[in-house]
């Protein structure tokens, strides 16, 4: 899946772990893995063996309240939009930034074009498009707009500070 | 009026080139229908029964007499000849080709307008009172607000996919003309006891399916506080707002099913956060935006007027329209004047662009350049000269734009209904038409005084039917139109929601069932009492027993 950082498709390392990942007869996959915070709290005890760095993938359903206090043990939290109406996400990433986290902040799930540009603001730093979604000429979405009325997650400054 | 500078400018430009560019991508094929559709949601193009339909925004209601004429040119060049002004002050194009619209979209960014975030689950344009500057009761003018907010609110990046749409309504006088409690906020301008001026906050408002009356979420908001606050109450709304059903999800139902004292809660923890960012608003930029609003140089010497005083006495068609239309300005010598958009047996709401062309002319000419669209689907002229009023009267009698029934049962507020609208279970237009027909005489629905009807095609609501003193909403009963009537409701500043009468009645007996309605109200009214008053006294049993009473 191409993944996009600083408006560029990069390398990914990085797998995305899901249920089946889990099942009792599963060895899971070494490296660095993304792991839905759901199943990450429940299997707290495997993943403490595991040799890899390990992300998060949260999205609008989890209760974020505890993980705000721990952020800094994951290099990683991947923000997943499970359908494009849901817009929960880009709160959920500023509310990160705000909280003082320095990782990757990442874009997963249904990622169109036009969402592009607003992910960046709210803070994202890499987003990752699904093969079917994604089309090289998507980069030109960053730019198409370039200038903004509010203050949002970048180092834009709201219209009346300019 | 605000004029754009070249942040605006070159937003609404870039706009309408990324818009272009996916109208190309769409039509090419490289774009899917879904896709396409949240694209051009976003640009305020819907897809409906006949053909699609753009909604292009009208700022708080304000527009001016070059835009006037664009959108003439518009509804000349690209549709039938006609448009029609919405109850949210926007103005739609019914049918526009859609490989039309990137060209339509720059003919207005050229006269610094758009449709952006007029459709979509976003934060929609933000209304105020057609009055607002002009009347004598306001506390201060609305207009700089809104402006302040339409900025913060334009392409924000966090709230583009929000649960369901967002509406901002601001209201600056006692007299609510705005619907401010029937919006997801409501915005009050107040003086605190200290004399500073602020805002009453109200949250949780609506209409639709489950109509709510808004809740008070902040007696008072600094104005220094006022984006920060509304960005508070949208991040905790955008976070728990229900996304599963979209019948629930409007914040109405967040606020009613937490309670607003938890409401509160969450969106004061929030607003503690980001009080002191950038969202606080500099005093400099208020005083800013304010220049684009200060009054106009009025003529001094129109308070010494006599000829009105003796149009009035010398004719009486003018005196009925003076007297229903035109409303007390500030500045003595000066009238405020309605443009009634509700002509006999036309649909409410629709201009043609001769009329457009005419009324941009008359603005010219008589008020300033200025024109306001109202909540009621009319349109205002805030700045007309006593001396002058006669003319205008005149050039609008020729036009079909003084039809003097401002407020009156037939000022109604109808949405298109089965004639047009997908979603409808009834037809509107024609029972409209029934309804004129039935009250045509004039001195008799002048008699009847203050009167709101408010008639929506489905329970969607879009002619705010459970906020008009009658209200009147589209059944579908075993495939035929029946027609459920509320009595009771409200959108000013005592907000109600209208109460069901009773069985709902069939499509020929609307009118009828009307008449009924009002005979109690004649038989019951004290001298100079509203209908909406002697309803609030007397109760439903009266009119429910006289309308459904046998035959005999
Ligand atoms: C013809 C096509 C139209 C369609 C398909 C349509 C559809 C809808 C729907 C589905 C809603 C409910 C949304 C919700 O509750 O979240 C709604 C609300 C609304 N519509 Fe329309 N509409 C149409 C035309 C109009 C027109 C012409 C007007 C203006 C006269 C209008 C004014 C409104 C307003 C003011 C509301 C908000 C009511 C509220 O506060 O909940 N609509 N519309
Ligand atoms: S109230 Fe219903 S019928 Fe009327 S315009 Fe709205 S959705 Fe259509």
């Amino acid at each position: 899946m191409p993944l996009l950082i600083n408006r560029e498709v990069v390398a990914d390392n990085w797998s995305l772990l899901n249920e089946e990942s889990f099942a009792p007869e599963a060895t899971l996959s070494s490296g660095d893995i993304i792991v839905p915070y759901a199943l990450y709290l429940e299997h707290k005890a495997r993943l403490a063996e595991h040799n890899g760095q390990i992300a998060l993938q949260v999205n609008g359903d989890d209760d974020l309240t505890e993980l705000q206090e721990n952020l800094d043990q994951f290099p990683m939290i991947a923000i997943d939009f499970p359908i494009f109406r849901d817009g929960r996400g880009f709160s959920i990433a500023r509310i990160l930034v705000r909280a003082g986290y320095k990782g990757e902040i990442r874009a997963t799930g249904d990622i169109g074009r036009d969402r592009l540009a607003y992910m960046e603001r709210c803070g994202f730093t890499a987003i990752q498009v699904a093969d079917d979604q994604f089309k090289p000429e998507m980069l030109d979405a960053f730019g198409e707009i370039s200038n903004f009325y509010q203050s949002a997650t970048d180092n834009i400054r709201a219209v009346y500070h300019q | 009026m605000y004029q754009y500078n070249e942040v605006d400018q070159q937003l609404v430009n870039e706009r309408v080139e990324q818009y272009r560019d996916q109208t190309r991508r769409y039509l090419a094929g490289e774009l899917s229908e879904d896709d396409f559709l949240a694209l051009r949601l976003m640009n305020g193009l819907y897809v409906q029964r006949h053909a699609p339909m753009l909604r292009v925004a009208g700022p708080y209601g304000m527009y001016n007499s070059t835009q006037l004429r664009k959108l003439a040119h518009i509804a000349r060049t690209y549709d039938k000849g006609y448009a029609h002004f919405t109850t949210r002050t926007n103005i739609q194009f019914n049918w526009p080709k859609l490989e039309e619209v990137p060209d339509i979209l720059a003919e207005l960014a050229s006269v610094q307008m758009h449709a952006i975030q007029t459709s979509g689950n976003c934060i929609r344009n933000t209304t105020t009172d057609q009055f607002a500057g002009v009347i004598e009761d306001e506390i201060e003018d609305p207009r700089p607000y809104c402006e302040i907010i339409r900025q913060w609110s334009s392409l924000h990046p966090e709230f583009a996919y929000l649960p369901r749409k967002f509406k901002i309504a601001v209201s600056a006088s006692p007299t609510d003309r705005a619907a401010t409690q029937v919006h997801d906020i409501g915005l009050h301008i107040v003086k605190n006891e200290a004399g500073e001026v602020g805002f009453e906050v109200l949250v949780g408002g609506g209409l639709g399916r489950t109509p709510v009356i808004g809740k008070q979420i902040r007696p008072f908001l600094a104005k220094e506080d006022l984006l920060s606050y509304l960005e508070a109450i949208v991040r905790v709304y955008n976070l728990n707002g229900r996304r599963d059903n979209k019948y629930k999800a409007r914040i109405k139902i967040l606020v009613q099913s937490m309670g607003i004292d938890q409401f509160r809660e969450l969106v004061d923890a929030e607003w503690e956060q980001i009080r002191d960012t950038d969202l606080k608003l500099p005093s400099t930029e208020i005083d800013r935006v304010k220049t684009f609003f200060t009054p106009f140089e009025y003529d001094q010497t129109a308070k010494d007027d006599t000829t009105l005083e003796q149009k009035l006495v010398e004719d009486d068609a003018f005196r009925t329209w003076y007297e229903r239309n035109t409303v007390n300005h500030k500045v003595t010598g000066y009238r405020i004047t309605y443009i009634s958009l509700k002509p006999y047996l036309k649909p409410a709401g629709d201009v043609t662009d001769q009329q457009l062309d005419l009324i941009a002319d008359l603005a010219d000419k008589y008020s300033f350049g200025e024109i306001r669209a109202t909540h009621n689907q009319n349109l205002v002229l805030a700045d007309v000269k006593n001396s002058e009023l006669y003319a205008v009267w005149q050039i609008l009698t020729d036009a079909n734009l003084a039809r003097p029934n401002i407020g009156t049962l037939t000022d109604m507020t109808v949405c298109p209904g089965g004639d047009f609208c997908a979603l409808a279970n009834a037809k509107t237009l024609g029972i409209a038409d029934q309804i004129n027909r039935k009250f045509e005489d004039m001195d008799y629905v002048h008699d009847l005084g203050d009167l709101k009807l408010n008639m929506s095609g489905c329970i969607n609501a879009c002619s705010h039917h459970h906020v008009g003193h009658i209200g009147i909403l589209g059944v579908d009963k075993k495939g035929e139109d029946w027609y459920q009537i509320t009595l009771g409701g409200d959108d000013g500043s005592n907000a109600a929601l209208g109460k069901v009468m009773g069985k709902s009645v069939a499509s020929d007996e609307v009118a009828d069932t009307l008449q009924k309605v009002i005979e109690v109200y004649v038989e019951n009214r004290f001298e100079n009492e509203r209908f909406i008053d002697t309803f609030q006294r007397i109760g439903m049993a009266p009119f429910k027993e006289y309308v459904y009473a046998p035959a005999n």
